[in-house]
């Protein structure tokens, strides 16, 4: 096959190949919180509105000459920026929480696309960013993703059970005493810098699909939170491998390639599994 | 000193008063029954109690403290119907979920003895989407039992779930009642009559019942008519 023969010569196809493992790491972690802790929407609201801080990099990088505003570096800070956002939101306003983080989502992507107005030469990026674009990934980024990943895992394993307890029942977690605003913020500031890598691969726009499906398939076959972890990471590096190489044989765009695999993979294990409910309820 | 005391206390949600002018003392060692009608507030009186709601005026002392200065100290059985069932987690790791400040080892072996306790044991490593309603409200009950809380608040623990499992759950609760205090919310006057040593009757303000005040009044229609007997 072509492209095992090329990963052999391509140093761009190795560190696509090296990028997809180290983010699936962050996303399959991740992509399982906010599976089991039912905010999808919310990593969506995310994703969207990094695009006001990758607009305002850009801005700032060509139009006022400032080097130092890498348009990764503005996606990484609006994204957390959002998170924290929502999370006040979440805590303070739970009521209105579901059209405030749709206004996060609109309010980003309004700044982001008013920025690129501004530097329509330079729109190239924000393009990429938005579709994916793994063979982007530098030696450097490399260096950035494992720090990235060390980070959240690092963050994971210290604070397990509090945010296994925070996932599943937030009364709980105030009753004992945990700081649950600061672990909610640390939670989702882990989730928006799933987010920026992730985007990176697949793009802002198909994000979702390789943060939530490997997880969401993962849950079909798991009992413990611990096994879901494991084995949504798998999924995430192997749906990242084999949507890449279909992209390479197939000459079709990377991101579209692998969120079709996973949204596939996932409709056909769900489908098996209600096939499986419905016949064991004719059987009783 | 009383386990809870409330004085005073009044709560709305914006212009929705639930609470006015309430107050009521519960005795330690005691098992006090919460009735009301639907909506009556009793889930927020709870919530009160339990710290998770501040009231507009008023004071609440637990355990002669504030509800923020007693965290740790608490058990809570929520509604099981405000449960996620398809967490992926097995009923040792939702007992031990009780407690986050004993040691792994030394939490395990207690979980493990608690579900030994309640009967569940052998149901430990089962995913909690696989118990039974009254195996699940048993688990929740044994998670709240875990830090050797002084007070046990448990909100319709007995809802929606068969009567051999309601009888399971009140013999814990009062084996339970040796060591601490137990506040309970039920719809069901029968196991109140039953288990309780007195009750509250919460109806925008608080009453406090003598038990045997309740026995015949079985009906949730007939909460109006068992104040106006008072």
């Amino acid at each position: 096959m072509t492209f095992f023969y090329s990963l052999l010569h391509n140093t761009f196809l190795q560190n696509a190949l090296l990028a997809g493992v180290l983010l699936s790491i962050a996303g399959g972690i991740m992509g399982s919180y906010c599976v089991v802790k039912k905010i999808t929407s919310l990593s969506g609201s995310i994703s969207h509105s990094i695009i006001g801080g990758i607009g305002l990099f850009i801005f700032l990088k060509y139009n006022l000459n400032q080097g130092w505003a890498d348009p990764l570096l503005g996606a990484l800070l609006s994204a957390i920026l959002s998170a924290l956002l929502i999370g006040f939101t979440h805590l303070k306003y739970k009521s209105n929480e579901d059209v405030i983080i749709s206004a996060i989502w609109s309010l980003g992507m309004a700044i982001g696309v008013i920025f690129a107005s501004f530097t329509p030469n330079y729109t190239v990026e924000l393009s990429n960013l938005l579709f994916g674009n793994i063979l982007w990934i530098t030696g450097a980024d490399l260096i950035i993703l494992l720090v990235l990943d060390l980070l959240i895992v690092a963050c994971v394993i210290i604070f397990y059970r509090k945010f296994l307890i925070i996932c599943f029942d937030e009364e709980l977690a105030i009753l004992q005493g945990l700081q649950v605003k600061t672990l909610y913020f640390l939670l989702l500031s882990l989730i928006a810098i799933s987010v920026v890598l992730l985007i990176q691969i697949i793009g802002i726009i198909l994000m979702l699909a390789l943060l939530t499906l490997p997880a969401a398939i993962a849950s079909i076959f798991t009992k413990k939170f611990s096994h879901m972890l494991l084995l949504s990471i798998i999924l995430c590096c192997l749906l990242n491998l084999s949507g890449t190489i279909v992209s390479y044989e197939l000459n079709w765009p990377p991101g579209p390639s692998i969120a079709l695999l996973s949204a596939a993979l996932y409709l056909t294990l769900l489908l098996k599994k209600k096939k499986k409910i419905i016949l064991s309820h004719r059987r009783e | 000193m009383s386990a809870v005391h409330l004085k005073n206390i009044f709560f709305s949600y914006d212009s929705n008063v639930i609470l006015k002018d309430s107050s009521a003392d519960i005795d330690h060692n005691t098992f006090t029954g919460i009735i009301g009608p639907n909506g009556c507030g009793k889930t927020t009186l709870l919530k009160l109690i339990l710290g998770l709601l501040k009231p507009n005026k008023g004071q609440i002392k637990i355990l002669g403290k504030s509800p923020k200065d007693v965290l740790g100290k608490l058990g809570y059985v929520p509604q099981m119907a405000n449960m996620d069932r398809d967490f992926p987690i097995s009923t040792l790791e939702l007992v031990m979920m009780g407690d986050t400040k004993t040691k792994i080892k030394e939490l395990k072996d207690k979980a493990i003895n608690l579900l030994e306790i309640i009967g569940l044991k052998e149901l430990m490593n089962s995913p909690i989407k696989y118990l039974s309603g009254g195996q699940f409200q048993r688990a929740l009950i044994a998670r709240s039992l875990i830090a050797d809380p002084q007070l046990l608040v448990l909100d319709e623990p007995t809802a929606n779930i068969d009567t051999k499992s309601e009888e399971k759950i009140i013999d814990l609760l009062l084996r339970f009642k040796k060591y601490g205090t137990i506040l309970m919310v039920s719809h069901n006057l029968d196991v109140i009559s039953k288990a309780a040593d007195e009750v509250l009757l919460v109806q925008n303000n608080i009453t406090t019942l003598p038990v045997d005040k309740i026995c015949g009044h079985f009906a949730l229609g007939l909460y109006h008519k068992l104040k106006d007997t008072i």
